[in-house]
Protein backbone atom coordinates (compact mmCIF):
# COMPACT_ATOMS: atom_id res chain seq x y z
CA UNK A 1 0.00 0.00 0.00
CA UNK A 2 3.01 2.32 0.07
CA UNK A 3 2.77 4.76 -2.80
CA UNK A 4 5.73 6.49 -4.36
CA UNK A 5 4.14 9.89 -4.08
CA UNK A 6 1.33 11.63 -2.25
CA UNK A 7 -0.84 14.68 -2.84
CA UNK A 8 -0.34 17.68 -0.57
CA UNK A 9 -2.96 20.40 -0.10
CA UNK A 10 -1.88 23.23 2.19
CA UNK A 11 -5.32 24.78 2.34
CA UNK A 12 -4.73 28.40 3.35
CA UNK A 13 -7.42 31.03 3.87
CA UNK A 14 -6.22 33.03 0.86
CA UNK A 15 -4.17 30.65 -1.25
CA UNK A 16 -4.06 26.88 -1.47
CA UNK A 17 -0.64 25.35 -2.09
CA UNK A 18 -1.22 22.14 -3.96
CA UNK A 19 0.60 19.39 -5.83
CA UNK A 20 2.14 15.93 -5.86
CA UNK A 21 5.11 15.26 -3.60
CA UNK A 22 7.27 14.39 -6.61
CA UNK A 23 6.59 17.73 -8.35
CA UNK A 24 6.48 21.46 -7.69
CA UNK A 25 3.51 22.98 -5.82
CA UNK A 26 1.01 25.32 -7.44
CA UNK A 27 -0.22 28.36 -5.56
CA UNK A 28 -3.96 28.70 -6.24
CA UNK A 29 -6.17 31.51 -4.91
CA UNK A 30 -8.52 29.77 -2.48
CA UNK A 31 -11.47 31.90 -3.48
CA UNK A 32 -14.02 32.64 -6.16
CA UNK A 33 -13.78 36.08 -7.71
CA UNK A 34 -16.26 38.07 -9.70
CA UNK A 35 -15.21 40.83 -12.05
CA UNK A 36 -17.16 43.88 -13.13
CA UNK A 37 -15.76 43.52 -16.61
CA UNK A 38 -16.75 39.88 -17.02
CA UNK A 39 -20.38 39.27 -16.27
CA UNK A 40 -20.73 35.89 -17.87
CA UNK A 41 -18.94 33.87 -15.23
CA UNK A 42 -17.13 33.89 -11.91
CA UNK A 43 -13.45 32.95 -11.70
CA UNK A 44 -12.58 29.96 -9.54
CA UNK A 45 -9.09 29.73 -8.08
CA UNK A 46 -6.39 30.29 -10.69
CA UNK A 47 -8.98 30.96 -13.42
CA UNK A 48 -8.46 34.59 -12.37
CA UNK A 49 -5.42 34.54 -14.68
CA UNK A 50 -7.91 34.54 -17.56
CA UNK A 51 -9.57 37.73 -16.34
CA UNK A 52 -8.68 40.65 -18.60
CA UNK A 53 -9.64 43.42 -16.21
CA UNK A 54 -9.16 42.72 -12.51
CA UNK A 55 -10.43 46.06 -11.25
CA UNK A 56 -13.18 46.00 -8.66
CA UNK A 57 -12.89 42.24 -8.05
CA UNK A 58 -15.40 40.82 -5.63
CA UNK A 59 -14.18 38.00 -3.39
CA UNK A 60 -16.05 34.96 -2.15
CA UNK A 61 -13.87 33.20 0.39
CA UNK A 62 -14.43 29.81 2.06
CA UNK A 63 -12.69 31.01 5.22
CA UNK A 64 -13.94 33.45 7.80
CA UNK A 65 -11.49 34.70 10.44
CA UNK A 66 -9.14 31.89 9.51
CA UNK A 67 -11.66 29.03 9.74
CA UNK A 68 -13.47 27.12 7.04
CA UNK A 69 -17.12 28.14 7.26
CA UNK A 70 -18.40 28.40 3.67
CA UNK A 71 -18.42 24.80 2.52
CA UNK A 72 -20.20 25.35 -0.78
CA UNK A 73 -17.48 27.80 -1.81
CA UNK A 74 -14.72 25.48 -0.61
CA UNK A 75 -16.20 22.47 -2.37
CA UNK A 76 -16.46 24.39 -5.63
CA UNK A 77 -12.80 25.41 -5.36
CA UNK A 78 -11.63 21.91 -4.38
CA UNK A 79 -13.56 20.44 -7.31
CA UNK A 80 -11.65 22.89 -9.49
CA UNK A 81 -8.29 22.08 -7.86
CA UNK A 82 -8.78 18.30 -8.21
CA UNK A 83 -9.96 18.64 -11.81
CA UNK A 84 -7.98 18.52 -15.05
CA UNK A 85 -8.03 22.27 -15.16
CA UNK A 86 -5.71 22.54 -12.18
CA UNK A 87 -4.00 19.57 -10.53
CA UNK A 88 -5.95 16.37 -11.18
CA UNK A 89 -5.74 13.57 -8.65
CA UNK A 90 -7.43 10.32 -7.81
CA UNK A 91 -7.55 10.30 -4.03
CA UNK A 92 -8.64 6.67 -3.88
CA UNK A 93 -5.13 5.82 -5.07
CA UNK A 94 -2.97 8.66 -3.79
CA UNK A 95 -2.48 9.46 -0.08
CA UNK A 96 -3.56 12.99 0.85
CA UNK A 97 -1.98 15.42 3.30
CA UNK A 98 -4.31 18.35 3.98
CA UNK A 99 -3.68 21.23 6.39
CA UNK A 100 -6.01 22.85 8.88
CA UNK A 101 -5.65 25.86 11.18
CA UNK A 102 -4.36 25.56 14.73
CA UNK A 103 -7.20 24.88 17.21
CA UNK A 104 -9.54 24.11 14.33
CA UNK A 105 -13.10 23.77 15.62
CA UNK A 106 -14.25 20.20 16.17
CA UNK A 107 -17.21 20.38 13.80
CA UNK A 108 -14.99 21.73 11.04
CA UNK A 109 -12.60 18.85 11.71
CA UNK A 110 -15.46 16.37 11.45
CA UNK A 111 -16.59 17.93 8.21
CA UNK A 112 -13.06 17.67 6.80
CA UNK A 113 -12.86 13.96 7.62
CA UNK A 114 -16.28 13.29 6.17
CA UNK A 115 -15.88 15.21 2.93
CA UNK A 116 -12.52 13.64 2.09
CA UNK A 117 -13.53 10.06 2.82
CA UNK A 118 -17.09 10.23 1.54
CA UNK A 119 -17.11 12.84 -1.20
CA UNK A 120 -13.57 12.56 -2.54
CA UNK A 121 -13.26 8.83 -1.69
CA UNK A 122 -9.90 9.25 -0.11
CA UNK A 123 -7.97 6.04 0.69
CA UNK A 124 -5.30 7.43 3.04
CA UNK A 125 -5.71 10.76 4.81
CA UNK A 126 -3.43 12.88 6.98
CA UNK A 127 -5.03 16.01 8.41
CA UNK A 128 -2.42 18.20 10.04
CA UNK A 129 -1.56 21.79 11.01
CA UNK A 130 0.58 23.63 8.47
CA UNK A 131 2.93 24.61 11.32
CA UNK A 132 3.54 20.88 11.99
CA UNK A 133 4.77 20.44 8.43
CA UNK A 134 6.95 23.54 8.70
CA UNK A 135 8.43 22.33 11.98
CA UNK A 136 9.09 18.91 10.47
CA UNK A 137 11.08 20.41 7.62
CA UNK A 138 13.04 22.69 9.93
CA UNK A 139 13.86 19.91 12.40
CA UNK A 140 14.92 17.48 9.69
CA UNK A 141 17.30 20.03 8.18
CA UNK A 142 18.65 21.46 11.47
CA UNK A 143 18.62 18.46 13.83
CA UNK A 144 17.45 20.69 16.64
CA UNK A 145 15.46 19.84 19.75
CA UNK A 146 12.95 22.71 19.96
CA UNK A 147 11.49 25.11 17.39
CA UNK A 148 9.35 28.23 17.39
CA UNK A 149 7.25 28.34 14.21
CA UNK A 150 5.91 31.74 13.16
CA UNK A 151 3.22 31.50 10.47
CA UNK A 152 2.12 34.94 9.30
CA UNK A 153 -0.73 34.43 6.89
CA UNK A 154 -3.85 36.09 5.56
CA UNK A 155 -6.13 35.91 8.61
CA UNK A 156 -3.68 36.02 11.47
CA UNK A 157 -0.20 35.29 12.72
CA UNK A 158 0.40 32.18 14.80
CA UNK A 159 3.39 31.50 17.02
CA UNK A 160 3.69 27.82 17.86
CA UNK A 161 6.47 26.37 20.04
CA UNK A 162 7.51 22.75 19.54
CA UNK A 163 9.43 20.63 22.02
CA UNK A 164 11.02 17.49 20.58
CA UNK A 165 8.69 17.58 17.60
CA UNK A 166 5.51 18.07 19.61
CA UNK A 167 3.37 21.21 19.80
CA UNK A 168 3.52 22.79 23.24
CA UNK A 169 -0.08 24.02 23.35
CA UNK A 170 0.27 26.23 26.41
CA UNK A 171 2.75 28.35 24.48
CA UNK A 172 0.68 28.88 21.32
CA UNK A 173 -0.04 32.56 20.61
CA UNK A 174 -2.26 34.18 17.99
CA UNK A 175 -2.01 37.76 16.80
CA UNK A 176 -5.12 38.89 14.95
CA UNK A 177 -3.11 40.65 12.26
CA UNK A 178 -2.46 39.09 8.87
CA UNK A 179 -2.30 40.08 5.23
CA UNK A 180 -5.99 40.96 5.08
CA UNK A 181 -5.73 43.56 7.85
CA UNK A 182 -2.71 45.11 6.14
CA UNK A 183 -4.41 45.35 2.74
CA UNK A 184 -7.63 46.72 4.25
CA UNK A 185 -5.74 49.33 6.26
CA UNK A 186 -3.80 50.35 3.17
CA UNK A 187 -7.03 50.71 1.20
CA UNK A 188 -8.55 52.80 3.96
CA UNK A 189 -5.74 55.32 4.28
CA UNK A 190 -5.12 55.63 0.53
CA UNK A 191 -8.84 56.13 -0.08
CA UNK A 192 -8.95 58.92 2.47
CA UNK A 193 -5.71 60.60 1.45
CA UNK A 194 -5.72 60.22 -2.34
CA UNK A 195 -8.05 58.10 -4.40
CA UNK A 196 -11.00 55.86 -3.58
CA UNK A 197 -9.63 52.33 -3.82
CA UNK A 198 -12.01 50.69 -1.34
CA UNK A 199 -13.25 48.28 -4.03
CA UNK A 200 -9.75 47.39 -5.20
CA UNK A 201 -8.58 44.74 -2.72
CA UNK A 202 -6.89 42.76 -5.46
CA UNK A 203 -4.94 45.71 -6.85
CA UNK A 204 -4.02 47.19 -3.47
CA UNK A 205 -2.90 43.78 -2.25
CA UNK A 206 -0.46 43.75 -5.16
CA UNK A 207 0.58 47.35 -4.42
CA UNK A 208 1.29 46.25 -0.86
CA UNK A 209 3.42 43.32 -2.03
CA UNK A 210 5.28 45.47 -4.54
CA UNK A 211 5.89 48.54 -2.38
CA UNK A 212 5.98 47.87 1.34
CA UNK A 213 8.94 47.03 3.55
CA UNK A 214 9.54 46.53 7.24
CA UNK A 215 11.38 49.45 8.80
CA UNK A 216 14.50 48.74 10.81
CA UNK A 217 14.23 52.10 12.60
CA UNK A 218 10.68 53.37 12.55
CA UNK A 219 11.27 56.86 13.96
CA UNK A 220 14.22 57.48 11.62
CA UNK A 221 12.19 56.38 8.58
CA UNK A 222 9.37 58.69 9.68
CA UNK A 223 11.86 61.58 9.62
CA UNK A 224 13.12 60.62 6.16
CA UNK A 225 9.55 60.39 4.85
CA UNK A 226 8.86 63.92 6.12
CA UNK A 227 11.61 65.42 3.97
CA UNK A 228 10.86 67.25 0.75
CA UNK A 229 12.97 66.66 -2.32
CA UNK A 230 15.63 64.07 -3.15
CA UNK A 231 16.71 63.40 0.45
CA UNK A 232 13.39 61.63 0.91
CA UNK A 233 14.51 58.22 -0.30
CA UNK A 234 11.24 56.57 0.68
CA UNK A 235 8.61 58.36 -1.38
CA UNK A 236 7.70 56.60 -4.66
CA UNK A 237 4.82 56.44 -7.07
CA UNK A 238 2.91 53.23 -7.63
CA UNK A 239 1.68 53.03 -11.21
CA UNK A 240 -1.74 51.41 -11.19
CA UNK A 241 -2.66 48.77 -13.76
CA UNK A 242 -4.91 50.00 -16.57
CA UNK A 243 -5.48 46.50 -18.01
CA UNK A 244 -4.63 47.66 -21.51
CA UNK A 245 -0.87 48.16 -21.42
CA UNK A 246 -0.21 47.53 -17.70
CA UNK A 247 -1.48 44.27 -16.19
CA UNK A 248 0.29 44.59 -12.88
CA UNK A 249 1.17 47.84 -11.16
CA UNK A 250 4.75 48.75 -10.30
CA UNK A 251 6.74 51.13 -8.17
CA UNK A 252 8.72 53.92 -9.76
CA UNK A 253 10.56 57.08 -8.76
CA UNK A 254 8.61 60.27 -8.47
CA UNK A 255 8.91 62.19 -11.72
CA UNK A 256 8.74 65.98 -12.12
CA UNK A 257 5.33 67.23 -13.27
CA UNK A 258 6.70 68.22 -16.69
CA UNK A 259 7.73 64.66 -17.39
CA UNK A 260 4.37 63.29 -16.39
CA UNK A 261 3.92 59.94 -18.05
CA UNK A 262 0.13 60.13 -18.01
CA UNK A 263 -0.18 57.09 -15.85
CA UNK A 264 -2.54 56.83 -12.92
CA UNK A 265 -0.43 56.64 -9.80
CA UNK A 266 -0.65 56.46 -6.05
CA UNK A 267 1.93 58.43 -4.10
CA UNK A 268 3.35 56.10 -1.45
CA UNK A 269 5.41 57.60 1.33
CA UNK A 270 5.06 56.66 5.01
CA UNK A 271 2.50 54.07 3.88
CA UNK A 272 5.37 51.98 2.54
CA UNK A 273 6.52 51.01 6.03
CA UNK A 274 3.56 51.97 8.27
CA UNK A 275 1.47 49.14 6.78
CA UNK A 276 3.76 46.17 7.62
CA UNK A 277 4.51 47.92 10.92
CA UNK A 278 1.12 46.64 12.13
CA UNK A 279 2.63 43.16 12.39
CA UNK A 280 5.09 44.56 14.89
CA UNK A 281 2.76 47.04 16.59
CA UNK A 282 -0.92 46.05 16.17
CA UNK A 283 -1.82 48.84 18.61
CA UNK A 284 -0.91 51.38 15.89
CA UNK A 285 -4.31 50.62 14.40
CA UNK A 286 -6.16 50.05 17.67
CA UNK A 287 -5.75 46.28 18.02
CA UNK A 288 -4.69 45.84 21.67
CA UNK A 289 -2.18 43.03 21.09
CA UNK A 290 1.56 42.41 21.14
CA UNK A 291 3.57 42.48 17.96
CA UNK A 292 5.36 39.42 16.59
CA UNK A 293 8.72 39.68 18.43
CA UNK A 294 7.10 40.40 21.79
CA UNK A 295 4.66 37.53 21.23
CA UNK A 296 7.57 35.17 20.39
CA UNK A 297 9.14 35.96 23.76
CA UNK A 298 5.76 35.65 25.46
CA UNK A 299 5.28 32.24 23.85
CA UNK A 300 8.73 31.00 24.84
CA UNK A 301 8.23 32.20 28.42
CA UNK A 302 5.16 29.96 28.65
CA UNK A 303 7.33 26.91 27.84
CA UNK A 304 9.46 24.91 30.32
CA UNK A 305 12.56 26.88 31.21
CA UNK A 306 14.94 24.10 30.21
CA UNK A 307 13.76 24.47 26.60
CA UNK A 308 14.23 28.22 26.39
CA UNK A 309 17.74 28.07 24.98
CA UNK A 310 16.83 25.72 22.15
CA UNK A 311 13.62 27.62 21.35
CA UNK A 312 15.43 30.96 21.01
CA UNK A 313 18.03 29.36 18.76
CA UNK A 314 15.47 27.93 16.35
CA UNK A 315 12.88 30.48 15.26
CA UNK A 316 11.52 29.84 11.77
CA UNK A 317 9.38 32.34 9.86
CA UNK A 318 7.11 31.60 6.92
CA UNK A 319 3.87 32.81 5.29
CA UNK A 320 3.24 35.62 2.83
CA UNK A 321 3.87 38.51 5.25
CA UNK A 322 7.36 37.29 6.05
CA UNK A 323 8.34 38.20 2.48
CA UNK A 324 8.34 41.94 3.18
CA UNK A 325 11.89 43.19 2.86
CA UNK A 326 13.37 43.59 6.33
CA UNK A 327 10.89 41.28 8.07
CA UNK A 328 13.49 38.78 9.28
CA UNK A 329 16.02 41.38 10.38
CA UNK A 330 13.47 43.37 12.36
CA UNK A 331 12.17 40.20 14.02
CA UNK A 332 15.69 39.10 14.87
CA UNK A 333 16.73 42.50 16.26
CA UNK A 334 13.66 42.85 18.46
CA UNK A 335 13.78 39.29 19.78
CA UNK A 336 17.49 39.75 20.42
CA UNK A 337 16.80 42.94 22.40
CA UNK A 338 14.02 41.32 24.44
CA UNK A 339 15.82 38.04 25.24
CA UNK A 340 18.35 37.67 28.03
CA UNK A 341 21.90 38.46 26.89
CA UNK A 342 23.41 35.05 27.61
CA UNK A 343 21.10 33.28 25.16
CA UNK A 344 21.82 32.99 21.46
CA UNK A 345 19.04 33.98 19.12
CA UNK A 346 18.59 32.55 15.62
CA UNK A 347 15.82 33.62 13.28
CA UNK A 348 15.48 31.93 9.89
CA UNK A 349 13.27 32.98 7.01
CA UNK A 350 11.94 29.89 5.28
CA UNK A 351 13.20 29.43 1.76
CA UNK A 352 10.07 30.07 -0.35
CA UNK A 353 8.00 31.34 2.60
CA UNK A 354 4.66 30.70 0.85
CA UNK A 355 5.31 27.00 0.18
CA UNK A 356 7.49 26.25 3.21
CA UNK A 357 4.81 24.16 4.95
CA UNK A 358 3.95 22.38 1.69
CA UNK A 359 7.61 21.40 1.28
CA UNK A 360 7.50 20.07 4.84
CA UNK A 361 4.67 17.78 3.75
CA UNK A 362 6.88 16.48 0.98
CA UNK A 363 9.56 15.57 3.51
CA UNK A 364 7.06 14.07 5.96
CA UNK A 365 5.77 11.72 3.26
CA UNK A 366 9.25 10.17 3.17
CA UNK A 367 9.23 9.53 6.93
CA UNK A 368 9.33 5.75 7.54
CA UNK A 369 6.49 6.26 10.03
CA UNK A 370 4.34 8.23 7.58
CA UNK A 371 1.50 5.74 7.29
CA UNK A 372 1.16 5.51 11.05
CA UNK A 373 0.21 9.21 11.13
CA UNK A 374 -2.58 8.63 8.60
CA UNK A 375 -6.12 7.33 8.74
CA UNK A 376 -7.25 4.84 6.12
CA UNK A 377 -10.67 4.53 4.61
CA UNK A 378 -11.13 1.12 6.26
CA UNK A 379 -10.28 2.51 9.70
CA UNK A 380 -12.67 5.39 9.12
CA UNK A 381 -15.45 3.07 8.09
CA UNK A 382 -14.90 0.77 11.06
CA UNK A 383 -14.25 3.22 13.84
CA UNK A 384 -15.52 6.46 12.40
CA UNK A 385 -14.89 9.92 13.67
CA UNK A 386 -13.63 9.31 17.21
CA UNK A 387 -10.52 7.70 15.76
CA UNK A 388 -9.92 10.75 13.57
CA UNK A 389 -9.90 12.97 16.65
CA UNK A 390 -7.55 10.59 18.39
CA UNK A 391 -5.08 10.31 15.56
CA UNK A 392 -4.85 13.89 14.33
CA UNK A 393 -3.37 16.42 16.71
CA UNK A 394 -4.99 19.57 15.33
CA UNK B 1 -6.61 76.67 17.00
CA UNK B 2 -9.94 77.94 18.37
CA UNK B 3 -10.38 80.60 15.71
CA UNK B 4 -9.68 78.09 12.98
CA UNK B 5 -12.17 75.69 14.44
CA UNK B 6 -15.02 78.17 14.84
CA UNK B 7 -14.39 79.41 11.35
CA UNK B 8 -14.84 75.98 9.91
CA UNK B 9 -17.46 74.37 12.06
CA UNK B 10 -21.04 75.43 11.56
CA UNK B 11 -22.80 77.15 14.46
CA UNK B 12 -24.97 74.20 15.35
CA UNK B 13 -22.05 71.83 15.54
CA UNK B 14 -19.84 74.17 17.49
CA UNK B 15 -20.21 72.66 20.92
CA UNK B 16 -21.00 69.16 19.76
CA UNK B 17 -18.62 66.70 21.23
CA UNK B 18 -18.71 62.96 20.75
CA UNK B 19 -19.18 61.17 24.05
CA UNK B 20 -17.02 58.31 25.17
CA UNK B 21 -19.41 55.63 24.01
CA UNK B 22 -19.59 57.08 20.50
CA UNK B 23 -15.79 57.34 20.32
CA UNK B 24 -15.45 53.71 21.37
CA UNK B 25 -18.06 52.70 18.82
CA UNK B 26 -16.10 54.49 16.10
CA UNK B 27 -12.87 52.84 17.14
CA UNK B 28 -14.52 49.42 17.19
CA UNK B 29 -16.04 49.95 13.75
CA UNK B 30 -12.66 50.94 12.37
CA UNK B 31 -11.09 47.71 13.67
CA UNK B 32 -14.04 45.65 12.39
CA UNK B 33 -13.65 47.20 8.93
CA UNK B 34 -10.16 45.69 8.76
CA UNK B 35 -11.83 42.25 8.76
CA UNK B 36 -14.09 42.80 5.78
CA UNK B 37 -13.68 40.82 2.56
CA UNK B 38 -15.41 43.33 0.29
CA UNK B 39 -16.53 46.94 0.52
CA UNK B 40 -18.91 46.75 -2.41
CA UNK B 41 -21.84 44.66 -3.48
CA UNK B 42 -21.57 41.52 -5.54
CA UNK B 43 -21.26 42.89 -9.10
CA UNK B 44 -23.25 39.93 -10.43
CA UNK B 45 -25.96 40.13 -7.78
CA UNK B 46 -28.56 41.06 -10.36
CA UNK B 47 -27.71 38.12 -12.59
CA UNK B 48 -29.76 35.01 -12.03
CA UNK B 49 -27.15 32.68 -13.51
CA UNK B 50 -24.38 33.82 -11.22
CA UNK B 51 -26.23 32.58 -8.17
CA UNK B 52 -24.99 29.17 -9.12
CA UNK B 53 -21.32 28.84 -9.66
CA UNK B 54 -20.60 26.38 -12.47
CA UNK B 55 -20.30 22.84 -11.27
CA UNK B 56 -17.60 20.38 -12.08
CA UNK B 57 -19.83 17.39 -11.56
CA UNK B 58 -19.63 16.68 -15.27
CA UNK B 59 -19.06 12.94 -15.03
CA UNK B 60 -16.55 12.57 -17.86
CA UNK B 61 -14.30 15.12 -16.11
CA UNK B 62 -13.65 12.67 -13.32
CA UNK B 63 -13.61 9.17 -14.72
CA UNK B 64 -12.24 7.73 -11.48
CA UNK B 65 -15.15 8.79 -9.32
CA UNK B 66 -17.60 5.93 -9.02
CA UNK B 67 -20.49 7.48 -7.18
CA UNK B 68 -22.31 10.64 -8.05
CA UNK B 69 -20.72 13.68 -6.46
CA UNK B 70 -22.82 15.68 -4.06
CA UNK B 71 -23.44 19.29 -4.87
CA UNK B 72 -21.71 22.23 -3.22
CA UNK B 73 -25.13 23.27 -1.97
CA UNK B 74 -25.44 19.95 -0.09
CA UNK B 75 -22.29 20.64 1.89
CA UNK B 76 -23.38 24.18 2.57
CA UNK B 77 -26.49 22.81 4.29
CA UNK B 78 -24.76 19.82 5.81
CA UNK B 79 -22.06 21.83 7.63
CA UNK B 80 -23.98 25.03 8.18
CA UNK B 81 -22.49 26.84 11.16
CA UNK B 82 -21.56 30.47 11.59
CA UNK B 83 -18.25 31.59 13.02
CA UNK B 84 -20.01 32.75 16.20
CA UNK B 85 -21.66 29.33 16.61
CA UNK B 86 -18.33 27.61 16.15
CA UNK B 87 -16.65 29.76 18.80
CA UNK B 88 -19.49 29.08 21.22
CA UNK B 89 -19.37 25.36 20.51
CA UNK B 90 -15.62 25.31 21.03
CA UNK B 91 -16.02 26.99 24.42
CA UNK B 92 -18.06 24.02 25.63
CA UNK B 93 -16.05 21.36 23.79
CA UNK B 94 -12.64 22.67 24.88
CA UNK B 95 -13.51 24.72 27.96
CA UNK B 96 -10.05 24.54 29.53
CA UNK B 97 -7.20 26.51 27.99
CA UNK B 98 -5.23 26.16 25.82
CA UNK B 99 -7.87 26.77 23.14
CA UNK B 100 -8.77 29.22 20.40
CA UNK B 101 -9.77 31.96 22.81
CA UNK B 102 -6.85 31.57 25.18
CA UNK B 103 -4.29 31.60 22.38
CA UNK B 104 -5.03 35.23 21.56
CA UNK B 105 -2.00 37.22 22.59
CA UNK B 106 -2.33 39.89 25.29
CA UNK B 107 -1.66 43.63 25.08
CA UNK B 108 1.83 44.96 24.45
CA UNK B 109 3.93 46.31 27.29
CA UNK B 110 5.08 49.11 25.00
CA UNK B 111 3.15 52.38 25.16
CA UNK B 112 0.69 53.13 22.32
CA UNK B 113 1.90 55.43 19.57
CA UNK B 114 -0.35 58.05 18.05
CA UNK B 115 -0.57 58.97 14.41
CA UNK B 116 -2.21 61.85 12.63
CA UNK B 117 -5.53 60.65 11.23
CA UNK B 118 -4.90 62.70 8.11
CA UNK B 119 -1.26 62.31 7.05
CA UNK B 120 -0.10 59.34 9.12
CA UNK B 121 2.88 61.04 10.72
CA UNK B 122 3.27 61.09 14.50
CA UNK B 123 0.73 63.28 16.24
CA UNK B 124 0.81 65.27 19.44
CA UNK B 125 -2.72 66.65 19.49
CA UNK B 126 -6.23 65.32 19.97
CA UNK B 127 -9.34 66.75 18.34
CA UNK B 128 -11.59 68.14 21.07
CA UNK B 129 -14.78 67.16 19.27
CA UNK B 130 -14.13 63.53 18.34
CA UNK B 131 -10.83 62.45 19.88
CA UNK B 132 -9.08 61.82 16.54
CA UNK B 133 -5.37 62.60 16.47
CA UNK B 134 -3.77 65.28 14.32
CA UNK B 135 -0.29 66.70 13.86
CA UNK B 136 -0.70 70.25 12.61
CA UNK B 137 -3.18 73.07 12.01
CA UNK B 138 -3.28 72.06 8.38
CA UNK B 139 -4.21 68.46 9.11
CA UNK B 140 -6.76 69.56 11.72
CA UNK B 141 -8.40 71.68 9.03
CA UNK B 142 -8.62 68.72 6.67
CA UNK B 143 -9.92 66.54 9.47
CA UNK B 144 -12.70 69.01 10.35
CA UNK B 145 -13.65 69.43 6.71
CA UNK B 146 -13.75 65.75 5.88
CA UNK B 147 -14.35 63.53 8.89
CA UNK B 148 -14.65 64.63 12.52
CA UNK B 149 -18.41 64.99 13.05
CA UNK B 150 -19.27 64.61 9.39
CA UNK B 151 -20.05 60.96 9.65
CA UNK B 152 -21.70 59.42 12.66
CA UNK B 153 -20.82 55.92 13.61
ZN1 LIG C 1 -0.95 65.32 9.91
ZN1 LIG D 1 -12.52 65.55 15.17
Amino acid sequence: MSETFCYILDNGAYTAKVGFSNAEPKVVPNCIMKAKSERRRPFIGSQIDECRDASGLYYILPFQKGFLTNWDTQKTIWDFIFSKECCPVNLSETPLIVTEPIFNFSSVQEAMTEIFFEEYECQTLLRINATDLAEYQYRKTHNNECTVVVDSGYSFTYIVPYIKGKKYREGIRRIDVGGKVLTNHMKEILSYRQLNVMEESYVINQAKEDSCFVSQDFMADMEIAKRKGPTNTIVKDYVLPDYTTIRRGFLRDVVRPDEDLEQQTLRLNNERFCIPELLFRPSDVGIPQMGIPEAIINSIEACPEENMESLLENIILYGGNTMFRGFRDRTYNEVRALALDHYDVNVTLGENPVTYAWEGGKMMFRDPEFYSFCLTREEYEEEGRPLAFERFDI
Amino acid sequence: MTTRESGRVKEGEKRRVLDDAARKRRARKAVEALEQDNFHEDPHADLVMSKKVPKFSDSNEKPTRKKKAKSAEYYKMRFRKTFAQLVEEDASYRPEPPNYMSAQVGPSKFPDRHFCAVCGFLSNYTCISCGARYCSVRCLGTHLDTRCLKWTA
